[in-house]
């Protein structure tokens, strides 16, 4: 059984925003990327699995339970990280702290002390007066100090300065080689990147992707930029190929003379083939990131899918 | 059932709002209680009984001569209402809505509580803090009553009952229900007189009006009928032998001799009203030139009129600019004086249980208030929509219930406010009340039972 099911999630706030038949299971033992542009709908999303809002059409459940029939079960052994971080104002984080304790039942704060070590947490003072990363990382240690199975974070390291968005990816990685089972919901390519096993892309409301991360990275396609050393060249060898087909290019930059041509594995000999008998500048390999990937569902109006996506 | 962290927390998070309300209140209580003064007060009424504005105040200005009537009018249709109100707007909107608002509702619903649990514990303190609050501007009420007005406990006398009671070897309740006794032993009479502080010729004048009361009393419940009947029309008295025979007892002469009595005071009650008008203005222009000797104003004198008798050459110029003889005049300063004193034993009288009814009705109000502005806390999402109905809805009570007082064409707003179900002056004026408090209890137990089901049942964008 999955830990996390969302099945026909559909929740219309009207005028097209919301969340549309949304279909998605977290695994035990996997951290599952939640990725998509503002107000694509993944807060929505969040909300109903922790049982906040009651699904229109559609059903969530933690680990087997209904979200919204028993919202109050499923919490014992969850950790969620609120998106935006609105603490009670009139408590110091210390207060808070215990609070959040005392509503978990937690008596041994060991675990508690341990994180608020590694995160650097100072949480004497008041909430109305910590700074705004303070306050992310207040959030976060209550979300892990009963050391829950399951995670729900969304958008963690908002607000964390660079060395601690580092360390934040450290930890998830530890909790997951521990075996909990993590949906992050993030805009940061390269957290999402380090950590997920799976990641899913949510646009307007629905669901357009979801994909194996390996897969991604361990692409059979290589990607090479190829500058020439005359206008020449660079047009002869473009009419080459548009004559051929043997290469497929990805853009080109025509006043610096630059094509950029992917190439499976398999063909990498008769990219040589070619190539050798131009006069070139220089030749590259751009190495291959996710965010090149997901740049595209990020562009309002380019098309969906679709392989012509741009690198630099 | 209920969470004690969250409790914790509303407590940290409250306890000075309530603390700053709830004193101010008890302050405000405290002063009430403590200025008000049973002579001054029947004075000021008594002058203000043919102007305009006790046309405009009606009936209430009767009942401001006693504390209770005084509180009912001042302190319960007033502040008792507007402050504990405002707490109660503040604090519903920061229970629920604000909380749901501001999105610091998740941490609470993000461990295993109930969203029933939450609810619950927040609406429990809601009423307990008003509950509280009425708790303890009522202890300091009682106190305050007890330091300024002594004798709250037990039953009450009147310093000269005191007094008398240990010369003639009798217990104060006694002494009560025989004034006559008072009079018939020199050295009580004087001992009465000093304990209240009037020379004993007042004292007698106000120890004959008060056995006329009490014997009219006595005589209404023999008839069965109204004491005030009795008072109009004291001829009805002679024609029933019971009757008189009770009044009889109480002024402590035989029957016959009070019927005697009786007819002659009736007879020269005639005459003196036939000439009461000529009177009055004789008396006038007494105390002006009284008060030309003195050199007060006239108008203050009325009010202290013992004055004159103090002053040999005030009651001289007195008598010579009214035309009457000064035995006439002295004795009307003297009924005078003692009306005074009646007036101060009314206003003594202190119903503690009057006052309890008063501080549950006002917190049973305040409950059904509450239950409006927890109501719209749990329904509403916004801070914003939930105040505008949760502070908009009583403070449109609030106001129907002014208009609805100040002026009686505007009467019929009191039907479109809740608040007209706490009717301070029914409770102390012995008038009907409990339906009204019923209504109001059930009504905030409605209200309350809506917005916690609203509240476990709806989206919550956290
Ligand atoms: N309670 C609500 N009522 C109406 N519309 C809402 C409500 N909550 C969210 N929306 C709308 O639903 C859409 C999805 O919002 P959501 O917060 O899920 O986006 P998101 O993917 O989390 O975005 P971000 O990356 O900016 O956090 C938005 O257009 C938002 O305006
Ligand atoms: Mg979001």
């Amino acid at each position: 059984m999955s830990v996390l099911q969302v099945e026909n999630l559909t929740k219309d706030y009207g005028s097209g925003r919301g969340v549309f038949d949304v279909t998605f299971n977290v695994e035990r033992g996997e951290v599952f990327g939640f990725l998509g542009p503002n107000g694509a709908g993944k807060t929505t999303t969040i909300r109903h699995i922790m049982g906040f809002s009651k699904p229109q059409e559609g059903v969530t459940y933690v680990e087997g339970m209904n979200s919204w029939l028993e919202p109050a079960k499923i919490q014992r052994d969850l950790g969620y990280l609120p998106g935006e971080i609105a603490l009670p104002e009139a408590l110091t984080g210390t207060q808070f702290i215990k609070m959040m304790a005392d509503l978990r039942g937690l008596q041994n704060m060991t675990h508690t002390g341990e994180l608020i070590a590694k995160f650097e947490l100072e949480p004497a003072g008041g909430l109305k007066r910590m700074s705004l990363g303070m306050k992310r990382k207040l959030a976060i240690v209550t979300a892990f100090m009963h050391d829950p199975q399951v995670l729900v974070l969304d958008e963690p390291t908002s607000g964390l300065d660079p060395l601690m968005q580092d360390m934040f990816i450290e930890f998830i990685k530890e909790e997951k080689a521990r075996g909990k089972t993590i949906l992050l919901s993030s805009h940061i390519f390269s957290e999402v990147d380090a950590t997920c096993d799976r990641i899913a892309i949510i646009k307007e409301g629905r669901l357009i992707s979801t994909f194996v991360a390996d897969d991604l990275r361990h692409s059979s396609s290589k990607t090479f930029k190829l500058e020439f050393n005359s206008k020449d060249e660079f047009e002869r060898f473009r009419s080459e190929i548009e004559e051929t087909q043997k290469l497929e290019v990805v853009s080109v930059k025509r006043h610096r003379n630059q094509a950029k041509v992917q190439v499976e594995d398999a063909d990498v000999n008769g990219l040589f083939a070619i190539i050798s008998g131009y006069d070139l500048k220089f030749f590259s390999e751009i190495k291959f990131t996710l965010e090149d990937y997901f740049m595209k569902f990020y562009d309002r109006t380019g098309s969906e899918g679709g392989a012509n996506y741009a690198a630099n | 059932m209920f969470s004690k962290p969250i409790l914790k927390q509303t407590l940290k998070a409250n306890y000075k709002l309530w603390l700053i309300f709830t004193g101010i209140l008890c302050v405000m209580s405290v002063m009430t209680i403590s200025v008000f003064d049973p002579k001054m007060m029947s004075t000021m009424m008594e002058m203000l009984k043919d102007t305009p504005m006790a046309e405009m105040a009606g009936d209430k200005l009767d009942s401001m001569t006693t504390l209770l009537g005084m509180l009912s009018q001042n302190f319960y249709g007033m502040l008792a209402v507007i402050l504990p109100m405002i707490f109660i707007i503040i604090a519903a909107n920061s229970l629920i809505a604000a909380q749901v608002d501001r999105g610091s509702m998740a941490y609470l619903l993000s461990t295993p509580t109930k969203r029933g649990a939450v609810v619950r514990t927040q609406a429990a303190f809601l009423i307990s803090s008003v509950f509280c609050m009425f708790l303890v501007v009522t202890v300091v009420g009682l106190s305050c009553v007890q330091l300024v007005h002594k004798g709250l406990w037990g039953e009450k006398f009147t310093p000269d009952a005191v007094a008398v009671s240990r010369i003639l070897d009798l217990d104060e309740a006694e002494i009560g229900d025989n004034l006559s006794l008072i009079l018939k032993n020199e050295e009580a009479l004087q001992a009465g007189a000093d304990a209240r502080q009037i020379d004993p010729d007042v004292y007698l004048v106000y120890l004959n009006q008060k056995m006329t009361i009490k014997a009219y009393d006595a005589a209404a419940a023999a008839l069965g009928k109204d004491a005030e009947e009795i008072t109009k029309n004291p001829a009805l008295l002679l024609q029933s032998p019971e009757a008189l025979a009770a009044a009889a007892k109480v002024m402590g002469v035989p029957a016959e001799a009070y019927g005697a009595q009786l007819t002659a005071a009736i007879e020269q009650q005639g005459a003196m009203a036939a000439q009461s008008m000529e009177l009055q203005n004789k008396m006038a222009a007494g105390i002006s030139a009284a008060a030309e000797v003195l050199d007060v104003e006239a108008s203050d004198l009325v009010n202290s009129m013992g004055k004159i008798k103090a002053s040999k050459e005030a009651l001289t110029a007195a008598a010579t600019a009214s035309g009457l003889p000064e035995e006439n005049i002295l004795g009307m300063i003297n009924s005078q004086l003692a009306a005074d004193e009646l007036a101060y034993d009314d206003g003594i009288v202190f119903s503690v249980r009057d006052y309890l009814m008063l501080n549950l009705g006002a917190f049973l109000l305040m409950f059904a208030i509450s239950g409006i502005s927890f109501m719209f806390s749990c329904i509403f999402n916004l801070s914003k929509n939930s105040l505008a109905l949760g502070a908009g809805l009583p403070i449109a009570f609030f106001v129907f219930q002014i208009m609805a007082q100040i002026s009686d064409s505007l009467e019929g707003f009191k039907y479109l406010s809740l608040i007209t179900l706490f009717d301070a002056g029914a409770v102390v004026s012995g008038g009907s009340f409990g339906v009204q408090f019923a209504v109001l209890g059930a009504v905030g137990v409605v209200l309350y039972a809506i917005g916690m089901n609203a509240f476990c049942k709806k989206d919550l964008p956290l």
